[in-house]
């Protein structure tokens, strides 16, 4: 546990200490900001429903660039064979990897608590909707991560690895637009992985087990694909 | 302390390694010599455990390399031919952040970084982000973290590879100090870091272990010194290709 502890906290000195932390921070802060005046404004409800689909929509472009390096740079710079040859397990060095990502991703979350005191002060909304939508919001943005990390992993260039974090994370969101094609089996398959009809129930107030089983086997699934991935000693 | 029997390593089609065997006992220093693609990277990375071998078997401290490689890393300390620094971190960070990985017990860090930062000389460069380290500093960095859990067995791939003569004085010197008590392996082109660190030679030649011997047996039966004996030993076996 300390070990895994030690490269989370490694990985988020990595983060502040290059400037691209701060201004994926303030870009995306600013952007949120705007689409949240934006909708507010139009809506005129004391809701964040859809506060949370733009958000939502551009994790697909912030998370990748969070998690391009994660990998792709230990193996690029030579650091992956220093962590590989101390006595840390393969799942320590992949889980404080992911925890350090992901404290960074909540703290983008956290700072966008801001809107809801915005509507508590102006309107009387839904604290549980509230609440459940951003349990929703933080849950994708867990999986996205989940999905960038594995994609790092599987390469040294990091450019390589947000272009397949993209890929993969633009056709889990936009499977919605060609479920229409398919019939079947592969229709409730594609359904089922698309990350939109998940994450909309959260926004809606609604926790169901079906999209907490999804998220968590999601991640569950891609960290273990990331151990295996360095593990596998093909690519050294 | 180290065993190695019948080791081969291919990549792909390719053979790197062929049926390597040898032992090196406790407390030896023992360089591995050869050109550059002779393997050596290849099979240190494999006594490290950081690459599995084909076949063959590999025992480092009385550990199975492939089944038993955490309790190796525990025992080893290993410098890459590249040494593996994160740049944005200072010397201090990077070896507590090292000795937190190599299990140092969190009562000891202290101790145990003041201790190589003394050792390696890099006492006045603890608080410099390591980007800004010249190579030599680098290096000296690369080793600090290799010795900083006292390993029982320290490799060293190409510890002076890069460096100016100065610096390569300096990380010679280092090298000597830290001898004591330590089985240790270095590998190298250079003939006269063997001639001056070395008690054992392993040269290596296209993959294939082609003298195994003392450096004292060796320049007395060569009856010269060790780049007479290299340069020998490659011309013979280029006419034996012809």
């Amino acid at each position: 546990m300390n070990k895994i502890l030690a490269i989370a906290k490694k990985e988020l000195k990595t983060y502040f200490s290059s400037p691209i932390a701060y201004i994926v921070l303030i870009i995306t802060i600013s952007i949120f900001n705007i689409f949240f005046f934006m909708i507010i404004d139009q809506n005129r409800e004391a809701t964040l429903r859809d506060v949370f689909k733009a958000m939502e929509f551009l994790f697909i472009f912030i998370i990748p660039l969070l998690t391009m390096k994660v990998f792709a740079e230990e193996k690029f710079t030579g650091t992956m064979e220093f962590l590989m040859t101390t006595p840390t397990s393969n799942t320590a060095i992949v889980l404080g990897k992911y925890l350090g990502s992901l404290i960074f991703f909540t703290l983008i979350v956290v700072l966008t608590l801001s809107y809801y005191f915005v509507i508590e002060f102006f309107g009387q909304p839904d604290r549980l909707a509230i609440f459940v939508g951003y349990a929703g919001l933080w849950l994708e943005g867990a999986l996205f991560i989940a999905i960038g990390m594995l994609a790092s992993s599987l390469t040294k260039n990091q450019i390589i690895a947000a272009m397949s974090s993209y890929v993969t994370l633009f056709l889990l969101y936009f499977s919605r637009s060609f479920i229409k094609y398919f019939s079947g089996i592969a229709e409730t398959l594609i359904r089922y992985i698309g990350t939109w009809s998940h994450a909309e129930n959260f926004f809606n107030g609604l926790i169901t087990t079906a999209d907490l089983v999804y998220y968590l086997s999601g991640i569950i699934i891609c960290i273990i694909l990331t151990r295996v991935s360095i593990e596998n000693r093909l690519w050294r | 302390m180290i065993i190695s029997k019948n080791v081969t390593k291919y990549f792909g089609g390719f053979q790197v390694l062929k049926d390597i065997s040898f032992e090196i006992g406790k407390g030896e220093i023992v360089g591995f010599l050869g050109q550059n693609g002779a393997g050596k990277t290849t099979l240190m990375r494999i006594l490290t455990s950081y690459l599995p071998a084909t076949s063959g078997s590999v025992i480092v401290a009385d550990n199975d390399v492939n089944k038993n490689s955490l309790a190796i890393r525990r025992k080893i300390g290993y410098l890459p031919e590249t040494p593996p620094l994160y740049s944005d971190m200072t010397t201090l960070d990077y070896l507590r952040f090292a000795a937190q990985l190599k299990d140092v017990p969190p009562k000891r860090q202290h101790v145990q970084i003041d201790k190589v930062l003394a050792e390696c000389n890099l006492k006045d460069v603890q608080n410099k982000i390591i980007a800004t380290l010249s190579k030599g500093y680098k290096q000296r960095v690369g080793i600090a973290q290799a010795i900083i859990n006292d390993p029982e067995v320290l490799i060293l791939d190409e510890p002076t590879s890069g460096l100016d003569p100065v610096q390569i004085i300096q990380v010679r010197n280092l090298i000597k100090s830290l001898e004591y008590k330590r089985t240790v392996i270095l590998s190298t082109h250079i003939l006269t870091e063997i001639q001056q660190i070395a008690q054992r030679v392993l040269i290596i030649k296209s993959g294939e272990i082609i003298i195994d011997e003392t450096l004292e047996n060796l320049l007395r039966d060569a009856g010269s010194d060790l780049e007479d004996v290299f340069l020998k030993l490659h011309s013979v076996k280029a006419e034996e290709l012809l």
